[in-house]
């Protein structure tokens, strides 16, 4: 008897410490702000119930500016050089941490024609796996990262900013398909990061490399990995291991040889996007790549 | 009636009444009655006794068979003659002749020579400058993408070329270039091989079409069998997985436990490909490595250039500008745009080099004396579903060895003389 006793005292301290601490605090602590992780679900069946709220919103200007950091869009001539070093600082933090992320969609396509963004598209989309969004989100959610550029007085801001609805897995969370943004805070100007998930649903009925992203693209495991090492505007990226078969399943064979598209003409001498326009110059112009430096230190990494 | 004559005569009766025709149009009551008796005295005399030119005394051969019956009378006669036309035998088995000469007339045009009529159209409007302008442009137009630790193209050493022709005062003379298909870790059937060609390492050299490991039972022992040979080499799909994987290994630090594969999950499932990549040492994957994906054989007699790819080549794409997956994957290509894919469906790449090839010769024997040397072979495997497949301007030589097809060398010696040599396989998809 006197065994048990000696078990559960302990506990009972335990309990009565607990419940005067919460009862000496002036203020009534929100639940989630004590048990951070208890927001998520781990439990692997994530909330039952998709959000009825869309997390992300677009600018009322310009859909793909974030509207808490600018009220207008960059002129033509500034946009290029702010998305290129957009992704750029993105790939360099993701490389930094050990997080695995690739290019995919319209990205994927710009990078096969020429290795660098399209001039007329400012989406870029990455994926990355879905451990790489659990880290993301533990350690660095709503974290700020700054980089010195060449060029560019004091630099600039990004800030890395998670999609809470990640946690639910289905298609029918239909207003949070973007799981995670990299925002550029002095333009607005943001890469959509989506994570790619196994497809429970088609895995039970034998597909076992099935995987899906809420944006209801899906893929299988093998088209994606092992991921290749290229580059992309001058930096270090990964490739989908079969990338000239994604890109033709979603845009056609035409896409990867139509050298005409959006008022652009490809020159195949210098290898670059010509607007067809005569009064408008290229938006490419030469000289060195100006790549940025990294001033806020990372404190965790994935591996 | 004439009936109970025959009766009497055994003869005769024995003849009338097996007479189909006859039996049921006749009275069948005497036939019916007498027909024991008959049948016991049947065979009582050879049969060439029996015969005789019936048809000339008995009256029931008077009328014909197609004319006796009066229900017919009603219809005009041109039914009449229309019906006897019909029921005659001869009329009937000619008809079951021409329709059957006529359908397979038939389906030989539907399914075999419009077919390729139709492709072979196909083929030419994809070739057709013209069309490109219409759809937009050609596969290759983009900047090639570059990818770490894969070469592009390299240029086989011209020393180990055969000579223009075949005789002893040349200096590259009695040299042979033997090109061998997929071996998928077959290292018995490799050596078999080596011996059936009476393989010298000091006059010939050996060059791989890729997909040299993975599937066998000894792909380590294949490298170091090719490696010791000093051997060429092009980068097959199989090698740029297993190394692909082993590059992600080394940076993500998984090689020496494997147990943290269980953190590669869904990553493609590769349990073979990964044990392979762990197995391979670091000169063995250094090596495999260097293969490029396209090797530049050079100028040899008869065959132009010679060049060596896994899967195959987009036509009119230079060689340092061709798509490195696609060479490493494609089976057919899309005839407008000339997108490789590796599907099966669709129109095999060879149709449509083949024929870039032989139009771009025609077009060169207008201004050139020696066009050939212009022109373009390529020596490929991957494709084990075609098996041997030597065309003008493609040899495909995958014989699926692991599966238990052939392992297939093509030797090329002096003055481009070809030939194929062959060994059996073991089956190695059961295990």
């Amino acid at each position: 008897m006197w065994i048990s006793t000696s078990r559960w005292l302990p506990c009972l301290y335990g309990l009565v410490f607990a419940v005067g601490a919460l009862a000496a605090s002036d203020t009534d602590p929100d639940f989630k702000s004590v048990r951070t992780k208890f927001v998520k679900d781990y439990s692997g069946t994530g909330p039952s119930e998709p959000a009825t709220e869309k997390y992300f919103h677009e600018s009322s200007f310009h859909y793909h500016y974030d509207g808490r950091f600018a009220d207008e869009e960059l002129s033509e001539e500034e946009t290029l050089p702010h998305l290129s070093q957009l992704i750029r600082t993105y790939l360099s933090t993701m490389a930094d941490l050990g997080a695995e992320t690739w290019i995919m969609h319209g990205t994927l396509l710009a990078w096969w024609w020429n290795q660098k963004i399209f001039p007329w598209d400012n989406d870029i989309d990455v994926q990355i796996s879905e451990p790489t969004i659990h880290f993301l989100d533990e350690y660095y959610n709503m974290t700020e990262h700054h980089f010195d550029i060449p060029g560019v007085e004091g630099g600039r801001t990004y800030l890395l900013e998670i999609n809470p609805n990640y946690v639910f897995r289905s298609i029918e969370d239909k207003k949070n398909v973007i799981d995670a943004r990299w925002i550029d805070t002095s333009s607005g100007l943001f890469i959509d990061i989506t994570a790619v998930r196994p497809d429970d649903a088609k895995r039970k009925n034998g597909d076992t490399g099935a995987l899906m992203c809420k944006d209801k693209h899906h893929f299988d495991e093998n088209d994606i990995f092992p991921l290749r090492n290229s580059r992309f505007e001058d930096f270090p990226v990964k490739i989908p291991f079969e990338y000239v078969k994604l890109l033709e399943e979603e845009y056609g064979p035409k896409a990867l040889t139509a050298t005409d598209f959006q008022d652009h003409h490809f020159n195949e001498e210098t290898l670059v996007w010509d607007p067809v326009s005569k009064r408008k110059r290229s938006l490419r112009r030469g000289g060195a790549v100006a790549f940025p430096v990294r001033t806020t230190p990372l404190k965790y990494k994935m591996t | 009636m004439a009936r109970y004559s025959n009766i009497n005569n055994l003869d005769y009766t024995d003849d009338s009444s097996d007479d189909g025709l006859h039996s049921f149009n006749d009275n069948n009551n005497n036939n019916n009655n007498n027909a024991p008796s008959y049948r016991l005295t049947r065979y009582t005399r050879p049969l060439i006794d029996y015969v005789r030119n019936e048809w000339k005394t008995n009256p029931k051969y008077a009328s014909l068979p197609t004319t006796n019956t009066d229900a017919s009378s009603d219809y005009p006669r041109w039914v009449q003659i229309l019906g006897s036309i019909i029921t005659a035998p001869r009329f009937r088995r000619y008809v079951v002749v021409y329709t059957t000469v006529l359908l397979s007339c038939w389906l030989g045009w539907k399914f075999i020579v419009l077919p390729r009529l139709e492709e072979h159209a196909a083929i030419l409007r994809g070739l057709d400058p013209q069309v490109k302008e219409e759809v937009g442009g050609w596969f290759g137009a983009n900047a090639l993408p570059r990818f770490d630790n894969m070469v592009q193209l390299r240029t086989l050493e011209p020393s180990l070329l055969p000579g223009e022709v075949t005789s002893e005062s040349d200096q590259h003379g009695g040299r042979r270039l033997i090109f061998i298909g997929d071996v998928h870790g077959c290292k018995d059937e490799l050596e078999r091989l080596l011996e059936e060609t009476s393989f010298n390492p000091d006059t010939d050299h050996l060059i791989f079409t890729g997909d040299m490991i993975n599937k066998g039972p000894d792909s380590l022992g294949v490298v170091d069998l090719v490696r010791k040979y000093s051997a060429s080499c092009v980068r097959g799909n199989h090698e740029d997985r297993v190394l692909s994987l082993r590059h992600n290994m080394i940076a993500a630090n998984t090689m020496n436990d494997e147990f943290l594969d269980d953190a590669n999950m869904h990553r493609g499932q590769y349990t073979r490909e990964r044990e392979l990549a762990r197995q391979l040492s670091d000169e063995q994957a250094d090596w495999l490595d260097t293969c490029p994906v396209v090797l530049n054989v050079g100028q040899i007699q008869d065959m132009g250039q010679v060049v060596v790819a896994h899967a195959g080549l987009v036509p009119g794409v230079d060689l340092d500008k061709q798509d490195p997956y696609s060479v490493m994957n494609m089976l057919t290509v899309d005839l407008d745009t000339h997108v490789p894919s590796s599907s099966i469906k669709g129109t095999k790449w060879t149709k449509l080099f083949n024929k870039h090839q032989s139009l771009l010769s025609d077009s060169l024997h207008e201004t050139f004396e020696n066009p050939e040397s212009m022109l373009t072979t390529v020596i490929y495997g991957h494709d084990s579903k075609s098996s041997l497949s030597l065309k003008t301007y493609t040899k495909g030589i995958d014989t699926g060895c692991f599966k238990g097809g052939k392992l297939t060398a093509l030797v090329i010696g002096d003055g481009g003389e070809q030939k194929t040599v062959q060994v059996r396989c073991n089956n190695y998809t059961k295990k």
